[in-house]
This record gives structure tokens, C-alpha cells and sequence, in this order.
């Protein structure tokens, strides 16, 4: 298994191992049977005739009841685990499905479970997670979810459209995320990268909708939230989006690019733009942050910037470019 | 053995040619039909199977695009279980050996028999011509809402295959029906229910399980049908899990559907080159029956991660462990048939073999999953792929190969070449456990089922190359039995008895005359043929 860096993790990875040492005797108890058979009861003459035995009352019931104690060990020691998983908050299930459009008292009692430092808003869409801080500032993200670390984070996930699945193998139990209901996981890690992965299929690009987990020491959190929260709130640039819109998907744009619900469906450029005003980087270059400036220097000459990426200088004049800008960065 | 003479009923004379198969309702050409079918179903699926490994056996690969992809493996999963390995097994050897195993000159109802083939095929057809002219499917073998619904699967395609399903569905039902009433009310005079050969027993269970399931499944995809096309509101308004209860209340027990009559093929093939009873027949008996109806107590497993209430979940975390124990008694019974026996390591024995080796890996990774906080951890990941193809390859494929070589003598009056039986056998053997073995491992690492492709550095290209490389391996040895199959017409005579049978196919001619027996015999034990070669005077 993955190394598990969360205490449910943790608690999973030793019941798998423990259920493991059980598989592997029982492998090995069949497979030697068998091959013993294999090797011992060759038939060495045409007319062999062997003992013609029809079974045994003992033999049936130890092979009955032995597997029967060992299932039950299982079972055991399955319940046993959720029940230590559980043991931190009042919910039966650290990973708990509530749905919150009919069950008000279920969602009273996640409010109330265990002490939480942060909680964050998730939608699962096609085909992308997109995270929602709290505090007002209108801060959001997609694709990488950051965290404090060392913290209490609870998410309160749903869907926008289809099912998908929040699977981070290190952080511990999976969880699907349904439209219309709501589904909470709570985690606490230390600093680093976590990848994970949508793991219910959710249509063409399934593949593609990572998660990614970045838990950053705490001031470095706070300095990234207040850059983030500035942003959010800094003055617009002189560009007009419903121009852009129209260059956009007039132009040669939409030959490559894709966006959700608009006529750009095009499937050339590797990353859908639908929520592109989320993404850290333009043209997944590195250090080549997702800000106006930069945008306006990309769409200006993009050979300049990365050389060999299929994206053309399309010689737009000034005024589009500030159009285009203004409109791609409401892609949220 | 002795027998009774009961005349033959009064049919219209077969006809020969084309249309004698056309217009068929003799069980024997309709299971041949099925098997032909099936197999031809089972080649298609493969194809598909090598395009998904291609794709997977480097990180990033194009070999088709994502959509194609998808489309790929929704057929890959529908056609290898509903066109494949349900009518190979069912349709397939339950048609052609129930009535001879029995004793019955015919199934209950014939023109039925033949009505649920046509359908089945017909259903078939339109999945996979659809599926070639491109109005595709690309929602999974399982269709989870609301992907498959209009609003995000709007192309005909899903409707034609939920309307392939459908047929399908109502195919499986009649002819569940038929082999109910047929094993009910058409055994040989002193069948008694002891006497009932195995593989009969396992087909009766999966009969009676086809018939409560089956049903479920067609009322969820007729519901979602209207909701697609009609503007009913059945999946739309409630949640999402409703649609995951009526399909895994059909599709577990389906699991069953097609490892039972495994399970009763190797029941009487084991026993067979052993020349040994099996052991515990009764225990056998009960323990597929058990099987059968725990089967009904285990779909919400499919669900642990998806919203089901907990306590509920715990109780099914139980049924779907317990379902071990009856399953470990058969595995345990056929060891003890094996141990102290004659064995004679022919091309059905071998293949039994394969199937007790690997399929115990499947049961025991079963049971892992069983486990709620393993499930939270593997659902949905490559490590669930590994599991259900060690039971539906490992356990089906190698039951229905091992049908294949130890009754295709009987079908065709013709041996099948030994040689290359075993070779086929050993390399379908390395390549099916390169292929999946390393799945677990995948699933381990965290990597998703269902996913066109995916980026380097997670520790995946390894496990997937090398699983690419056995999947072709393991095309290779279908391969193999192909050109077996081909060679067979210059076999050599089978005669009635090449295996020293134990049940009654044996006792007529290879292959059957119509109506299957001059005259009807009558049984005096769980083993007829095995007794009555005990009673002629020794060579």
C-alpha cells in the first residue's frame, strides 16, 4: 500500500496487513494441498483403481467450522478497526455521507463532531475538483487543494453534475461525492504533496480529474491565503469579457481549446479552459503563474514564452488581447 | 443400469442444412448455437481487451482517444458477462448437457429454448452493431446514474444498450424458467435428488438465481429507459444509490450466475480423472445451494463507499465474509477428491487445476475487500479488477475451457489434439497470472479502474507493462485452442466413453442422436456409468 501519513490510513494499512498474514496462510495451506495431490497421486497404471472414499462427517465439519473462526476473526477485527477509526468524533464513520437536503439533524452532528480548524467547500465536476476557502475573501481553487498542515481540515464535498469519488490513498478512506447530497472527510497531515485520484468513472476525461493535496506550515499558508485573498479583490484590468468572449469564439480559439457549456469544444489543447481562471500556471509552464500580466505576455507571442508548444502567435492587436484576458480570467 | 424403453415423440422430421439449424428446437443445436455464439462474443471482448492493454502499457499512451477508450471498456465489461460467459455456461453446456445428464430427451419446452436463443442473439447483435456503427455506450458495464442518463449520456448508443440488455435480460429469465421445470419434472426414473449429477445441481441454483435477479434488473434499466425517453423521473429525483441497489441486487448475484456452473463443471471433472466419488457430495450440494441463496445477501458491498448507512453496511460486510465458508467447502471437497486418487493429468483435469489454483487467490482477495476500511482503501482500483478476473477468468474461463475439452469429445465424436491441449493450457496458465497478478499491485499503488491512461512517476509503469505483456500471452493461447479447434474435424473417433464417464451424456452415442437416448435409463446412484463398468465381467 501507499505509505499512509494519517492515522486512519495508518489504522487501514495495519488491518490490511494483518488480514494479509491470514490470505497468505491460507494460499499457501490450498496450493501446497494441491500440489501435493499433483505430485503424489499420478495415475501409474491404466487399471488403477484407487480407495473410492465418499467423504467424511469430521473432515466436513473442521472444513466448516475453521474457516467459519477464521471469517469471524476477520470480521472481528474489521469492526474492531472502524470502531477505533470512529473513536475521535461522535459520527459512526470518520468518512460519513450525510444528505443534506432531508437530514438537517445529520448535519447538525458533523457540525458538532470533533474540533476543526478549517473547513472547505468542495465541488466534484467534470472533470475537476474546485475548493472554496472560507473567510469571505472569495478564494478559490481547482486542481490543487492547500491546506495547513498539522490542522484539522474537515471538506464538505458534493457534485455538480455526475458521481465522482475523493480518493487520496495516503490520507486515508475514499468516499463517493453525489450530487444533491453531502459527503465530509476529515484529515490532518503533515507538510507535503498528496496525490490522489477521481475513482468513480465520471465520463470522457475521468482519467485526467487528479486531486493533489498541498499542506504547507502554517505561516506559509497564511501568507499564500492573503496573496490569494488580494487577488481576488484587485482592481480588473481594462479589458471588456463579452469581447473577448465574442474573439474568442469567433476566432481560432476554439479550433483547440474547450470550454464547458460554450461552442469551444475543441479537444487539441491538452487542458480544458472551462475553469481556466483557477488553474496556478498558464500553459502548465512552470513558475509561469495565472495572472494577467503573464496572460497578456502568453497570448501576445506564446513561442516566446514556451518554445515549441502547439499554441500559434495568432498577431492579435492590443485591445484583443485585453478583452481576451478580461474574459479567460472569468472562467472560474 | 438398466433402462426403459419409452417411444419417441412424434416431431417433424429434422431438417438438414441450414435451415435445420435455423429452425432448430432440438437442445443440442441450440447449445451449440449458444456455444459458437458465445465464443465468437468472447473473441470480440478479447480484441477489445488487448486495445485497453496497449493503451495502459505505458504511461500517457494514445492508442485510441479517452472517448474511444471508454467505449472500449463499457463493451469489454457488458459483452465478457452478458454475452459471453452467462450464455457459454447457461445457455451454452446448460442446454445441451442438463436434458442429457438427466436422462431427458429434450428440455421442457423446446420452442421456448429456442425463442431465448434467437433473442439472446439478436440482443448481442444490436450491442455490438450499434456499438460498430457508432451509436455507443460509454457509461460503464454498470451505468451508474446519473452518467447514464440524458443529460450526460444523451447519444442513442446508451439507449441501444439498454435495450440489448433488456432482450437480454428477458432471454436469460425464459430460459431460467425452462431448466427449472425441465430438472424439476424431466429426470430419468430413480434420479433422486442425491442422485443428481453436480453439474445439474449448479445449474438448477443458477437457474433459480437468474429468475429473482434478473427481473430487478430489467425493471431498473426499463426505468431508466423511460427516464431517458419518456421524461419519468425515477433516478432524477431520488438519489443516486437507488439505481446501484436494483443493479447490484441483479449484478452480484450475477457473479454467482457464472462461477456456479463452473464450480459444477469441475465437480464432475475432478471426480472423473480421479477415479475417485466426489468427496462430500452432499456437503457439495448444500454448499451450492448456500452459495446461491447468500449470493442475494451481499450487494450493498458494491456500495461501502457511496452513501449507505453504516450499520447497514456492517451487516453486509458479514453476509459477503460468510459467503467464504461454503465456497472454502467446495474448494476443500475437490482437494479431497483429489488427494488418494488416479490422477490422469489430460487437457480437462489440467484445466481444473488452473481453475482451484487461481480461483482461490480471487476468494481470498474477496474476502480482503470484504472488509469495510480495506474496501474504503481498494474500491474502484485496479486491485478490484485483479479480484473479479482471478474468479471470472480464473474461475468461469478456466471452468468453461475445461467443459470445453472434456465434452467437446462427446459434442463432436471427435478428440481434440492433447498436445496441443496442454500447451494451450499452460500458456493461457503463466499468461493469465502475468496479466492480473500485477493488478494487485497497481491497486495497491493507488491506480483507478476505468482510466484511459495515465502520467509517469506513481509507480504504475511496471505493474501495467507487464500486465500488457501477459494479456498477450494470453490472447496467444485462446489462440492455440482456435487451431485445436480447427484440427478437431481430423480427430480422432471419441467413441461414447473416452473419459470413463460418470453420468449418462456418456452412455449415448458421440455425438448424441436426436432425442438423445433410444431408451430412457434408469439411475441407481450418483455415479450410473461408473457402476455399470464396475459390474462387466473384467477383460
Amino acid at each position: 500500500m501507499v505509505p499512509p501519513v494519517t492515522r486512519d490510513a495508518e489504522l487501514i494499512n495495519d488491518l490490511y496487513n494483518v488480514i494479509l498474514i491470514f490470505a497468505v496462510v491460507v494460499f499457501v495451506l490450498v496450493e501446497g494441498l494441491l500440489i501435493y495431490s499433483v505430485v503424489k497421486f499420478r495415475r501409474r497404471s491404466a487399471d488403477e483403481m484407487p480407495q473410492q472414499i465418499h467423504g467424511s462427517r469430521t473432515l466436513e465439519l473442521a472444513w466448516t467450522i475453521i474457516p467459519a473462526i477464521v471469517i469471524a476473526v476477520i470480521f472481528g477485527l474489521a469492526v474492531d478497526t472502524m470502531g477505533r477509526m470512529t473513536a475521535r468524533g461522535t459520527l459512526s464513520n470518520p468518512v460519513a455521507h450525510v444528505h443534506a437536503i432531508n437530514d438537517v439533524a445529520a448535519r447538525q452532528r458533523v457540525e458538532r463532531a470533533q474540533p476543526v480548524d478549517l473547513v472547505i467547500e468542495v465541488t466534484g465536476r467534470q472533470w475537476v475538483w474546485q475548493y472554496k476557502y472560507p473567510g469571505g475573501d472569495g478564494v478559490t481553487t481547482s486542481e490543487e487543494l492547500i491546506v495547513p498542515a498539522n490542522k484539522n481540515i474537515r471538506l464538505d464535498m458534493t457534485a455538480a453534475d455526475v458521481i465522482h469519488a475523493w480518493w487520496m490513498p495516503e490520507l486515508g478512506p475514499m468516499i463517493y461525492v453525489n450530487p444533491g447530497e453531502m459527503s465530509y472527510v476529515w484529515f490532518n497531515v503533515p507538510p507535503g504533496d498528496y496525490i490522489g485520484q477521481c475513482n468513480v468513472y465520471c465520463g470522457v476525461a475521468h482519467a485526467r480529474m487528479i486531486s493533489k493535496v498541498k499542506a504547507l506550515p502554517q505561516a506559509e499558508y497564511d501568507e499564500w491565503y492573503a496573496q490569494q485573498a488580494a487577488a481576488s479583490s484587485a482592481p480588473t484590468r481594462p479589458g471588456d469579457p463579452k469581447a473577448g468572449k465574442n474573439i474568442f469564439m469567433n476566432g481560432a480559439c476554439i479550433a483547440c481549446h474547450y470550454i464547458e457549456g460554450t461552442k469551444a469544444q475543441g479537444k487539441v489543447a491538452p487542458r480544458d479552459l472551462t475553469n481556466f481562471a483557477t488553474y496556478p500556471t498558464i500553459a502548465q509552464l512552470d513558475g509561469f503563474e495565472n495572472n494577467a500580466e503573464n496572460l497578456v505576455k502568453w497570448l501576445r507571442d506564446p513561442q516566446a514564452v514556451k518554445p515549441g508548444t502547439a499554441m500559434p502567435n495568432l498577431n492579435l492587436k492590443a485591445q484583443e488581447i485585453e478583452d481576451l484576458v478580461a474574459y479567460l480570467l472569468t472562467l472560474k | 443400469m438398466a433402462s426403459i424403453s419409452i417411444p419417441i415423440p412424434l416431431r417433424e422430421r429434422a431438417k438438414s442444412g441450414v435451415l435445420g439449424w435455423l429452425a432448430t428446437v432440438d437442445h443440442k443445436k441450440i447449445g451449440i448455437m449458444y456455444m459458437v455464439m458465445s465464443f465468437a462474443f468472447f473473441i470480440a471482448a478479447g480484441l477489445m481487451a488487448l486495445l485497453i492493454r496497449l493503451q495502459l502499457a505505458a504511461p500517457n499512451l494514445q492508442v485510441v482517444d479517452p472517448n474511444t477508450y471508454n467505449q472500449l471498456f463499457t463493451m469489454h465489461g457488458s459483452v465478457m458477462i452478458f454475452l459471453f460467459t452467462i450464455p457459454m455456461l447457461v445457455g451454452g453446456f446448460g442446454n445441451y448437457f442438463v436434458p442429457l445428464m438427466i436422462g431427458a430427451r429434450d428440455v421442457a419446452f423446446p420452442r421456448l429454448n429456442a425463442f431465448s436463443f434467437w433473442i439472446t442473439l439478436g440482443a448481442g447483435l444490436v450491442m455490438l452493431i450499434g456499438f460498430l456503427f457508432g451509436a455507443r455506450s460509454d457509461a460503464a458495464w454498470t451505468a451508474y446514474v446519473p452518467y447514464s442518463t440524458k443529460s450526460f449520456s444523451p447519444t442513442v448508443g446508451m439507449d441501444i444498450w439498454l435495450m440489448g440488455v433488456i432482450l437480454l435480460g428477458i432471454g436469460s429469465t425464459l430460459g431460467a424458467v425452462n431448466f427449472l421445470v425441465t430438472v424439476y419434472s424431466m429426470r430419468a426414473p430413480g434420479m433422486t435428488a442425491w442422485r443428481i449429477p453436480m453439474f445439474v445441481w449448479a445449474m438448477a441454483t443458477t437457474a433459480g438465481m437468474v429468475l429473482l435477479a434478473t427481473p430487478v434488473l430489467t425493471a431498473a434499466l426499463l426505468m431508466l429507459v423511460a427516464d431517458r425517453n419518456f421524461n419519468t423521473q425515477f433516478f432524477t429525483t431520488n438519489r443516486v444509490q437507488l439505481w446501484q441497489h436494483m443493479f447490484w441486487f441483479y449484478s452480484h448475484p450475477a457473479v454467482y450466475i457464472m462461477i456456479l456452473p463452473a464450480m459444477g463443471i469441475i465437480s464432475e471433472v475432478i471426480p472423473v480423472f480421479s477415479r475417485k466419488p466426489l468427496f462430500g457430495l452432499r456437503a457439495v450440494v448444500i454448499s451450492t445451494v448456500l452459495i446461491g441463496l447468500l449470493g442475494f445477501t451481499t450487494w450493498v458491498h458494491h456500495m461501502f463507499v457511496s452513501g449507505v448507512d453504516p450499520a447497514i453496511e456492517r451487516f453486509f460486510m458479514f453476509t459477503t465474509m460468510v459467503i467464504a465458508v461454503p465456497t472454502g467447502v467446495k474448494v476443500f471437497n475437490w482437494l479431497a477428491t483429489l488427494w488418494g486418487g488416479s490422477l490422469n493429468f489430460k487437457t480437462p483435469l489440467l484445466m481444473c487445476l488452473g481453475f482451484l489454483a487461481t480461483f482461490v487467490i480471487g476468494g481470498i482477495s474477496g474476502v480482503m475487500q470484504g472488509a469495510i476500511p480495506i474496501d474504503q482503501y481498494v474500491h474502484n482500483s485496479y486491485f478490484v479488477v485483479a479480484h473479479f478476473h482471478y474468479v471470472l477468468f480464473g474461475g468461469s474461463v478456466f471452468g468453461i475451457f475445461a467443459a470445453l475439452y472434456y465434452w467437446g469429445p462427446k459434442i463432436t465424436g471427435r478428440m481434440f489434439d492433447e498436445k496441443l491441449g496442454k500447451l494451450h493450457f499452460w500458456l493461457m496458465m503463466i499468461g493469465f497470472n502475468v496479466t492480473f497478478f500485477p493488478m494487485h499491485f497497481l491497486g495497491l499503488q493507488g491506480m483507478p479502474r476505468r482510466i484511459a491512461t495515465y502520467d509517469p512517476g506513481r509507480g504504475w509503469e511496471l505493474g501495467n507493462l507487464i500486465a500488457t505483456i501477459g494479456a498477450f500471452l494470453l490472447a496467444f493461447s485462446v489462440l492455440i485452442f482456435i487451431i485445436n479447434a480447427i484440427k478437431l474435424r481430423h480427430g480422432e473417433p471419441a467413441g461414447n466413453d473416452p473419459w470413463e464417464g460418470n453420468t449418462l451424456e456418456w452412455s449415448t452415442a458421440s455425438p448424441p442422436p436426436e432425442y438423445n437416448f433410444r431408451e430412457i435409463p434408469t439411475v441407481e446412484s450418483d455415479r450410473p456409468l461408473f457402476d455399470e463398468r464396475m459390474r462387466m465381467p473384467q477383460l
